[in-house]
């Protein structure tokens, strides 16, 4: 038994796996870090994958079109993060309790909407929806090995690595990313400089919720083909937790969610394997996720005991 | 003839609260000069400033800059027209580079990016050309104070400021670095720029310039210049009445049989591989004011933090409080022991901004038995002694219950001084005790601590001001990164510069002669 496992976990199929689950972990993560990066923390991402998984399976279910199921699912994030940016930047309202109330009725409110539009609580598998496919790269996939991890994924995960790099590109190279990291690093030396502080965080807050929103659509509309209850699961909070980890730094960031990727896919394998109770073995990415962020706080707790301290 | 490049007519700005900021302000500023704004805390030089820099507008009244009258929506708007203000809290990003600071918001492009190359070579021939000596791809936060300031002030010529204004800008230099920067704004004054210059410092305002505006409650005092005008005359515009300067006259020296209020023995601590405080011993008598002088960031606040319990980093070495051993104490054990303490950041640390002014003024000391009762506290007494203590210090408040968030900085600072004055201690610290207030509560300030002092408490006065540690002290140390790089017994003997030539780590003493300061 045990053999069979450890073969599997030294399979290309394991990596290819390992990518596929890294999509949604990555997206919310970047999504995290975009909004922290103007200053604001945006733990809003699991609602926001949840209402853009639903919103663009019916919106692809309505208008027969994929992508426009990915139009409805990224307008669903944007509209979310804009209403946090009205409550919170224009009425006053305390950022964090929005995005507690948020996370606490997304699931409800999905599965409000799912039986309004299928009379179903569970899935849309009811629904016949056009879907989003994989991509096959000529020349690429008959690479050895290689081939078979960087050929053959869904759309989404493509889109999601193009959008890592451009990311970063884009916050690290363009003005535009500079005066935004300074609205995160102090906020009044930004606006003496003359950026308007606010205007940044509306757009980090709309970059972050289109982010997260293609996370969750990736989800249903190309991983799983259909929605279902709970389907996020936590992978949201996954990239919040990327993101704390990451103190910051862009390439730690993407790491960390790869980390919590390999640990998705470990208890999936072990899940397939009937002696160990599969409660158990679902709960092996969130144990991974709270077994890293203390021991990251351990480690810069001692580093401040010790006297190593950066000015930010 | 010289040209105006700045005139304010009839500015008043009153806020949304009723709070008159500025009444009926005139004023004139001429292309080329130097000129200051002086006054004291809350008299309207920050408002006035707001409304030049166009962060406030005028309730009513105009401002012409250049022959135009302005109509700024914001600081951009200014700073386009060509105005820069160098603010009193650094408005840097510790986390960039020289260059990505000087550029932030106007940064030069080569298509969609940052074009670095161009940036940094506009950057450090600007540098260059004021003499400024910076390697402009260096981190900010590797520099000095000294050195950020100069960023600030390259961050106004990078976006051709030809009036630069200048808030409270000494005082975070050293005597020294303070007659550089006088230099370099001389320089500037020569190149076309004007100069406009606010600070409480008086003898620097004096040295410095051409022309001297003065603003009292508010209302403007008049234009002098400069050398019309005796430093006597100034502080008589300034607070309406003479000031008291002389502190050693009101010492009086009884005898406290060399008892110590505070020994600290070899102590040394690291950070990020550095000691930055390396081997201090030094002993505060009961009766006596050490004062510790030095350029801030040279190990004053860590010593501080040690003394006080608040250091989280681990040191090595002994710290003595009244004669206790006291370094696995947490602050209140060492509070009960006879510590008192005020500390320097006065919003943070040193008040509950929220609560009412009676809760201030017992809040570190609440559990004694005159004010605490067995199960509730004794609202009585505690009004009683707050009531006391508020006609004691003067703060200006129509009652006890208003929150102290709505006093004025010097109020502030004599809440916080009335409430550790008021815990009876041996021995207390105060960290920079007046920083950012003005000469009335200063004087009055600094006549509590001569009274603790006088009668029997051992106080180590830790400030960048140099005046304040010169006019207060018995004794004076000069911390140098990390170390006493300087004792001095007798501290009316020491002058200015000779202090300077150590806090800038130019000279040092022997072992042997700092050794002086444990006092054995």
């Amino acid at each position: 038994m045990l053999s069979s496992i450890f073969s599997t976990l030294f399979s290309m199929r394991f990596l290819v796996t390992i990518v596929r689950l890294a999509t949604p972990i990555v997206f919310a993560a970047i999504g995290t870090f975009i909004a922290a990066q103007s200053g604001i923390g945006n733990i809003a991402i699991e609602s926001i994958m949840t209402f853009a998984a639903l919103a663009s399976v019916l919106g692809s279910y309505l208008s027969g079109s994929a992508w426009v199921g990915v139009l409805f699912g990224i307008g669903i994030g944007i509209v979310t993060v804009m209403l946090i940016a009205f409550f919170s930047m224009k009425m006053g309202a305390n950022a964090m309790l929005i995005m507690i109330a948020l996370n606490t009725f997304a699931d409800a409110v999905a599965i409000f909407v799912l039986y309004l539009v299928t009379g179903e609580k569970g899935t849309t598998a009811s629904l016949t929806t056009p879907v989003l496919g994989s991509i096959d790269i000529p020349i690429i996939k008959d690479i050895p090995i290689l081939g078979e991890i960087l050929s053959g994924q869904y759309v989404l995960t493509y889109l999601c690595w193009i959008i890592v790099i451009l990311l970063f590109i884009f916050i690290y190279k363009t003005p535009t990313g500079m005066r935004l990291r300074a609205c995160g690093l102090n906020a009044d030396a930004a606006r003496t400089a003359g950026i308007n502080v606010e205007k940044m965080r509306v757009l980090s807050l709309v970059l972050s919720g289109i982010f997260a929103a293609l996370g969750g659509i990736y989800l249903s509309l190309n991983y799983l083909k259909i929605f279902s209850r709970g389907m996020v699961s936590g992978q949201g909070w996954m990239g919040v937790a990327a993101n704390g980890i990451s103190a910051g730094n862009y390439w730690i960031l993407i790491l960390s969610a790869l980390i919590f990727a390999i640990f998705r896919a470990v208890s999936i394998i072990f899940s397939s394997n009937s002696a160990i109770p599969t409660d158990l073995v679902n709960a092996i990415p969130y144990l991974a996720v709270f077994a890293i962020l203390t021991i990251v706080s351990i480690v810069n707790y001692y580093r401040v005991k010790r006297g190593h301290v950066e000015e930010q | 003839m010289s040209e105006t490049i700045l005139k304010l007519d009839n500015v008043t700005k009153v806020y949304p609260n009723g709070t008159v900021a500025n009444r009926d302000i005139n004023m004139e500023f001429e292309k080329g000069e130097i000129h200051s704004i002086v006054g004291e805390n809350g008299a309207g030089k920050s408002t006035l400033m707001k409304v030049i820099f166009g962060i406030e507008r005028p309730s009513s009244g105009t401002v012409t800059y250049k022959g135009k009258e302005t109509d700024f929506n914001s600081s951009m708007d200014a700073i386009k027209a060509g105005i820069g203000m160098v603010h009193q809290h650094f408005m840097l990003i510790p986390s960039f580079s020289i260059v990505d600071n000087i550029i932030l918001g106007d940064e030069p492009k080569n298509g969609i990016f940052i074009d670095k190359k161009e940036a940094a070579k506009r950057c450090q021939e600007l540098s260059d050309k004021y003499n400024f000596e910076l390697d402009v791809n260096a981190k900010v936060s590797t520099l000095s104070v000294a050195k950020r300031q100069k960023v600030e002030i390259l961050k106004t010529l990078y976006r051709n400021a030809e009036l630069i204004i200048l808030d409270e800008p000494t005082s975070v230099l050293t005597p020294q670095e303070t007659d550089k920067l006088f230099d370099q704004l001389r320089s500037f004054k020569e190149q076309g720029h004007t100069i406009l210059f606010i600070s409480h410092k008086l003898e620097e305002v004096k040295k410095i310039s051409d022309k001297i505006s003065v603003i009292r409650n508010g209302v403007s005092k008049g234009t002098y210049l400069n050398e019309e005008l005796t430093m006597q005359q100034l502080t008589n515009l300034i607070i309406g009445r003479d000031l008291d300067n002389d502190m050693n006259a009101y010492k009086t020296n009884e005898d406290f049989h060399g008892e110590k209020a505070l020994q600290v023995k070899d102590l040394y601590m690291e950070r990020n591989g550095k000691p930055v405080l390396d081997h201090m011993s030094f002993a505060v008598k009961a009766g006596e004011i050490l004062g510790i002088a030095g350029v801030e960031g040279n190990g004053q606040q860590e010593l501080v933090r040690c003394i006080t319990g608040l250091e989280e980093t681990k040191y090595t070495g002994e710290i003595d409080i009244c004669g206790n051993v006291v370094n696995d104490l947490k602050i209140k054990g060492r509070r009960n022991l006879g510590m008192a303490y005020i500390p320097e950041d006065r919003m943070g640390d040193g008040i509950a901004g929220a609560l009412p002014i009676s809760d201030n003024l017992i809040s570190t000391y609440y559990d004694r038995e005159d004010i605490n009762g067995k199960i509730f506290m004794d609202t009585k007494a505690i009004r009683k002694t707050s009531e006391d203590l508020v006609d004691t210090f003067a703060v200006k408040t129509k009652s006890i219950d208003t929150s102290v968030n709505s006093l004025s900085g010097g109020n502030i600072q004599k809440v916080v001084v009335a409430r550790e004055y008021n815990t009876h201690s041996k021995f207390m610290i105060a960290e920079q005790p007046t920083h950012g207030i003005d000469i009335g509560s200063e004087e009055f300030v600094h006549h509590k601590l001569i009274e603790m002092r006088n009668a029997g408490a051992g106080i180590l006065l830790v400030s960048a001001n140099l005046n304040e540690v010169m006019s207060l002290s018995d004794r004076i140390i000069v911390m140098f990164d990390g170390q006493i790089a300087g004792y001095f017994p007798k501290a009316q003997e020491v002058n200015e510069s000779e202090l300077g030539m150590y806090m800038l780590g130019a000279r040092h003493q022997t072992p042997e002669e700092i050794g002086g300061a444990l006092n054995d």
